[in-house]
């Protein structure tokens, strides 16, 4: 099938979002709660774009490119009036709530005028609820952090704010949030994170870390892997990697 | 006991109804909410008791091979509307209404009318605009305009008995139904033009014909019993005075588009609803009218009652099904709509309490009946819940397009204490509030909606010059703020701006350019946000804003609340010439801010006042003042 | 502070047998007769349903603290759930807050510390005709005056 995205045809496939394909296209549309790997919420709502399509008779509707599912015909604008207000909009919000956090500044910069100043809500998060972090976890097969309550309130954190006992400190919610809200301290053998501290196995190389001993527990119990992955670092990995070609290059 | 086939469904009829005619008075004692909490549950023991002690040939139960001659049949049904003046007593054949019922009246009752025929006077209905006594439900006004259907058995049938909604006719539309093709009970409904009573009014017919329509091994039909606006109980009153009414209607739907699994979703604040409903479905499934071969049919059709854990947004459709799933209540994108892939990603049907409860007449009495009430595009009745600042309020139910005047000023028979009318407010948070230029819309879907409100599920507040509409946008802003699943950033952070915007202004703080940005926000909000929550919460304040702009104005420009109601604006004073200094005040101040002698002018002390409006509201002499 | 009394998990097991093990889809139900059983869910309760459900916790902690219905923390004897449903606010019913919190000393959410009370706010009770409402446990008192609700309360 075709859709248009900004004036351009391009062809989709049926079950794609606009979002899939817009990707594939190179053709940037901000997102906050996307990523590839996990399933789609709709909670950031950056995303945002204006549909419409010829039998629409002139209608036009806001929608998440990340969850809507692409037809035949469809016609998206990324960037109409309508969607930098609602994107400007939900910018403007999320700096009031977040001020301390760059990457939001920067998409509301990105999106043009910085509008309207709302009463800033400074409680020093720089959590914007976009569960990236809890779907990451989930998908590890961890399950040690969660939302918390609802509405203004939500917060993301382990099962009765205690140190959670499923983390396995493999850092994939540090790693994954996009404005670094989630705290990890990190020193050459020990680890921190959601207040629970870990100590690194050392590559048995070259002494840096290669993974919490509980990520590797896990992963020996849970996944099938070359017996090197728990102990060498990746960095040796690929030296070793490389001097086996080279070996078996001469 | 079962009820295997139609044969036997008609046989049990029969019996019950000749069971019916030989009943001479039928006392109905209202047990809806509101009379339960004015104390009906201990009137109707002690009318059974008493009843008993004087020898008079009481029965409880319908019996249908009764040996008492002229017995009377004493029963609990559900709301009879009337909540306000409850516990309610209704008296049949003779259409006798008491009021106010006592356990300390029931002697009188049992002695004089029900063992002598007489009318007790004192506890008849006393019509405020001329004090006259007045005997039945025929004669007084809060019953004139009505018209019962979806709440036809609600206050009529005994709300625990099966065989009293089959005596009053019930389950003879399922047999109907059962008769015809499934193809025929959705063009039925879909010719009658019922259109969904929770809020959105979407055509009911034409969501179950979607639902046959798409693909999949299961179908879902879920009832909607959530009814999360604040201030309605319209489908409360359905779930626990007539609760066989709304299976009835889900059994039909089951056999329309095909399902064999059904639940019902009950708010946990209904606790009684829950219960009768979950006794009801028991007594179906005993009597083989629920489970399997539905009477003697193929059909088979399970219904499990879920109670809700209090969240406005698990009315939501998408939020319902996940919380029956045990999940949180977060609404989901509907870009595939849940008649597709709804609960456990099956097709499904969901629909409202009094959606389900007008099916039955709808096949009944076919679909001409029920779409030449009401308007051409909304048809049919709708209940509401009449409240607020009203002389009569309670249940009601009247046709589509009946105007907003009659239902105030008729039914409702003005505002109380003879106050100037300001605005009725319908749909709950998700609507608006209409002003008085407005008195004449007729009622229905489309009006409401052209005139910036919403139908909703059937709340209307009545709101008189002591209402502030800045302090009611803002205190519907507050419980969407609390309300909130919180999952998206329009809604999560924007009610919460705009709140704080309403804020501002309740505390004189606003500024000229507030109103713009409020208006703005609430745009944004609406067409930016996830679920409907929050694509309706600005409702409440874009409608106040557009027609009580200059109210707004006042205080921003001002500072100043109109209505004496937003406390840091308001400075409550007594005023000397009209104060009798009864004391009334005086007593129900919270910080004992007022002082004065018996028969002395009292006084306010600033400095202790918290401006909450106790004493405005309990002074008989309209002496205290708001500046 | 209120401290917590142990919980009694043989009451917890008790009310948790009445559900199919490992069926998901009772969660919010057992969370919320576990809460008619003890008054509030205390940890344990929470992670024994989870268990038993076969839920993981952090979804369990996220339904017991998104549903108001549900308290983690212990509550007094009394519950007062004061209506704040749209009739009973435009019929007063935030003077019935503030009495209750002269009179007995707490706000909404909060318990005396002789755990006798507990103030809670709830929006509609379904008896908006009788505005404002108040339920004590189970008692519904109906059209509150302004200045009565403490003694009609302590008066049982
Ligand atoms: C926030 C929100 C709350 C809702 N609450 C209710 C409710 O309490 N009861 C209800 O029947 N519908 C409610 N609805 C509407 C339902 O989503 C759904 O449209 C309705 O139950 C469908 O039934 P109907 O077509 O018979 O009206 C709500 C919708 C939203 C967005
Ligand atoms: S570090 Fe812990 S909480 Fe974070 S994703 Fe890994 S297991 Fe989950
Ligand atoms: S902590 Fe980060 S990843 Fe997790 S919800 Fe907040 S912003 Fe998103
Ligand atoms: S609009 Fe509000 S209630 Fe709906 S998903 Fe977004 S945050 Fe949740
Ligand atoms: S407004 Fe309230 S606090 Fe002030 S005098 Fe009246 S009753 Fe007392
Ligand atoms: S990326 Fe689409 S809503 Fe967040
Ligand atoms: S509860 Fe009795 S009349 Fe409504
Ligand atoms: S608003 Fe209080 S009972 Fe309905």
């Amino acid at each position: 099938m075709y859709i248009y995205i900004d004036g351009k045809k391009i062809s989709a496939n049926d079950g794609e979002t606009i979002l899939a394909v817009a990707n594939r296209n190179n053709i940037y549309i901000p997102t906050l709660c996307h990523h590839e790997a996990l399933d789609d919420v709709g909670a950031c709502r950056v995303c945002m774009v204006e549909i419409t399509h010829k039998d629409w008779g002139g209608w036009t509707n806001l929608v998440t490119a990340c969850l809507y599912p692409v037809e035949e015909g469809l016609v998206i604008s990324t960037s109409s009036d309508a969607v930098r207000r609602s994107r400007g909009t939900t910018l403007d919000l999320l700096m009031a709530r977040c001020p301390t956090s760059d990457v939001i500044r920067w998409m509301a910069e990105e999106n043009g005028e910085i509008s309207v100043r709302y009463e800033q809500v400074d409680d020093g998060s720089k959590c914007i609820m976009c569960s990236l972090c809890v779907r990451a976890c989930e998908k590890m097969g961890c399950n040690a952090i969660g939302t918390v309550g609802r509405g203004h309130d939500k917060k993301i954190a382990p099962p009765f704010f205690e140190n959670p006992e499923n983390c396995i400190g493999c850092g994939a919610c540090a790693a994954i949030c996009p404005t670094g809200h989630i705290e990890m301290k990190d020193t050459r053998t020990t680890r921190e994170i959601w207040e629970k501290k870990f100590d690194f196995v050392a590559c048995e190389v070259c002494g840096e870390p290669v993974m919490t001993e509980e990520y590797r527990d896990y992963a020996i119990a849970n996944r099938d892997l070359p017996a090197d992955y728990y102990t060498t670092c990746s960095a040796c990995k690929k030296k070793k990697l490389a001097s086996h070609f080279d070996k078996v290059g001469s | 006991m079962g009820i295997a086939n139609l044969k036997k469904l008609e046989a049990r009829r029969s019996a019950l109804h000749k069971a019916h005619e030989n009943v001479k008075t039928q006392v109905r004692v209202c047990s809806g909410t509101g009379c339960a909490a004015l104390g009906a549950f201990e009137v109707y023991d002690a009318l059974v008791e008493e009843s008993k002690k004087a020898g008079l040939p009481v029965q409880v139960e319908l019996a249908p091979c009764g040996k008492d001659k002229d017995p009377i049949f004493v029963s609990l049904t559900g709301c009879q509307g009337f909540c306000q003046i409850g516990p309610l007593v209704h008296i049949l054949p003779e259409d006798i209404l008491y009021t106010g019922v006592k356990v300390s009246s029931v002697k009188d009752i049992v002695g004089k009318t029900l063992a002598d025929g007489q009318v007790i006077d004192k506890l008849l209905y006393k019509n405020p605009e001329d004090k006259k006594r007045l005997k039945g439900r025929a004669d007084i006004p809060f019953y004139k305009g009505q018209e019962l259907v979806a709440l036809e058995g609600c206050g009529s049938v005994a709300a625990d008995s099966l065989d009293s909604y089959i005596a009053s006719g019930g389950f003879s539309s399922l047999a109907k139904a059962l008769k015809m093709d499934p193809d025929q009970v959705i063009a039925e409904v879909e010719k009658s033009g019922l259109r969904g009573r929770g809020g959105g009014g979407f055509p009911t017919g034409r969501k179950w014909r979607s639902c046959v329509n798409a693909t999949g091994d299961e179908r879902f039909v879920i009832c909607n019993g959530d009814e999360g606006d604040p201030g309605a109980f319209m489908d409360c009153c359905i779930m626990e005075g007539d609760p066989y009414r709304v299976i009835e209607g889900m059994i039909i739907c089951a056999h329309a588009v095909g399902s064999s699994t059904g639940f019902i979703y009950v708010r946990h604040e209904y606790p009684r609803a829950v219960e009768r409903l979950s006794l009801a479905v028991k007594t179906c499934e005993e009597n083989g009218l629920l489970g399997t071969k539905i009477l003697g049919s193929d059909l088979n059709f399970d219904i499990s009652v879920a109670r809700g854990g209090g969240a406005f947004v698990c009315g939501e459709s998408t939020a319902l099904m996940r919380s029956i799933e045990g999940s949180v209540g977060e609404p989901r994108a509907k870009y595939v709509r849940s008649v597709q892939r709804g609960f456990r990603d099956k097709p499904t049907v969901l629909n409202n309490v009094e959606t389900f409860a007008c099916v039955p007449s709808i096949i009944n009495e076919g679909s001409d009946w029920f779409a030449s009430r009401g308007t051409e595009k909304s048809s049919g009745t709708k209940a509401f819940c009449l409240v607020g600042k009203v002389v009569n309020t309670g249940l009601i139910e009247v046709p589509m397009g009946t105007k907003l005047r009659d239902v105030v000023f008729g039914i409702g028979g003005g505002i109380i204490d003879g106050r100037p009318f300001k605005a009725v407010q319908t749909g709950g948070p998700s609507g608006g509030c209409l002003g008085e230029n407005y008195l004449d819309l007729p009622v229905d879907f489309d009006a409401l909606a052209e005139a910036g409100s919403m139908m909703g599920s059937g709340g209307m507040i009545v709101m008189d010059d002591r209402t502030c509409m800045v302090d009611v946008a803002k205190y519907f802003l507050n419980f969407l703020m609390e309300e909130s699943c919180g999952k998206c950033v329009p809604c999560r952070e924007g009610v919460y701006q705009l709140h704080a915007l309403l804020d501002k202004l309740s505390r004189g703080e606003g500024e000229p350019q507030d109103l713009e940005k409020i208006q703005r926000l609430g745009k944004e909000i609406q067409v930016s946000s996830l679920c409907g929550l929050g694509k309706s919460a600005p409702n409440p304040v874009l409608s106040t804003l557009k027609n009580f702009r200059e109210e707004y104005e006042a205080h921003v420009n001002d500072k100043r609340c109109p209505a004496g109601v937003c406390r840091d604006i308001t400075t409550f004073t007594i005023d000397p010439d009209k104060c009798t200094g009864c004391l009334v005040c005086k007593k129900a101040c919270p910080p004992d801010a007022i002082s004065g002698e018996k028969k002395q002018v009292h006084v306010i002390d600033q400095d202790k006042c918290t401006q909450c409006g106790a004493c405005r509201l309990v002074c008989k002499f309209d002496a205290v003042v708001t500046s | 502070m209120n401290v917590a009394p142990a919980v009694d998990m043989d009451r917890v097991g008790a009310v948790l047998d009445r559900f199919e093990k490992g069926e998901r889809s009772h969660l919010v139900h057992a969370l919320q007769d576990l809460q008619s059983e003890i008054h509030y869910l205390p940890k344990e309760a929470i992670k024994a349903a989870a268990k038993y459900l076969d839920v993981p916790l952090h979804s369990a902690f996220s339904v017991a603290t998104f549903y108001k219905a549900f308290s983690l923390v212990p509550r007094g004897e009394t519950i007062i759930k004061v209506c704040l449903g749209t009739s009973c606010h435009i019929r007063g019913a935030s003077v019935v807050v503030e009495d209750l919190r002269i009179g007995l000393g707490v706000g909404p959410g909060e318990t005396t510390q002789d755990m006798k009370y507990t103030v809670e706010v709830v929006n509609c009770v379904g008896a908006c005709a009788l505005a404002p409402v108040v339920i004590a446990n189970t008692r519904y008192i109906a059209d509150v005056k302004p200045g009565t609700i403490v003694k009609i309360i302590e008066e049982g």
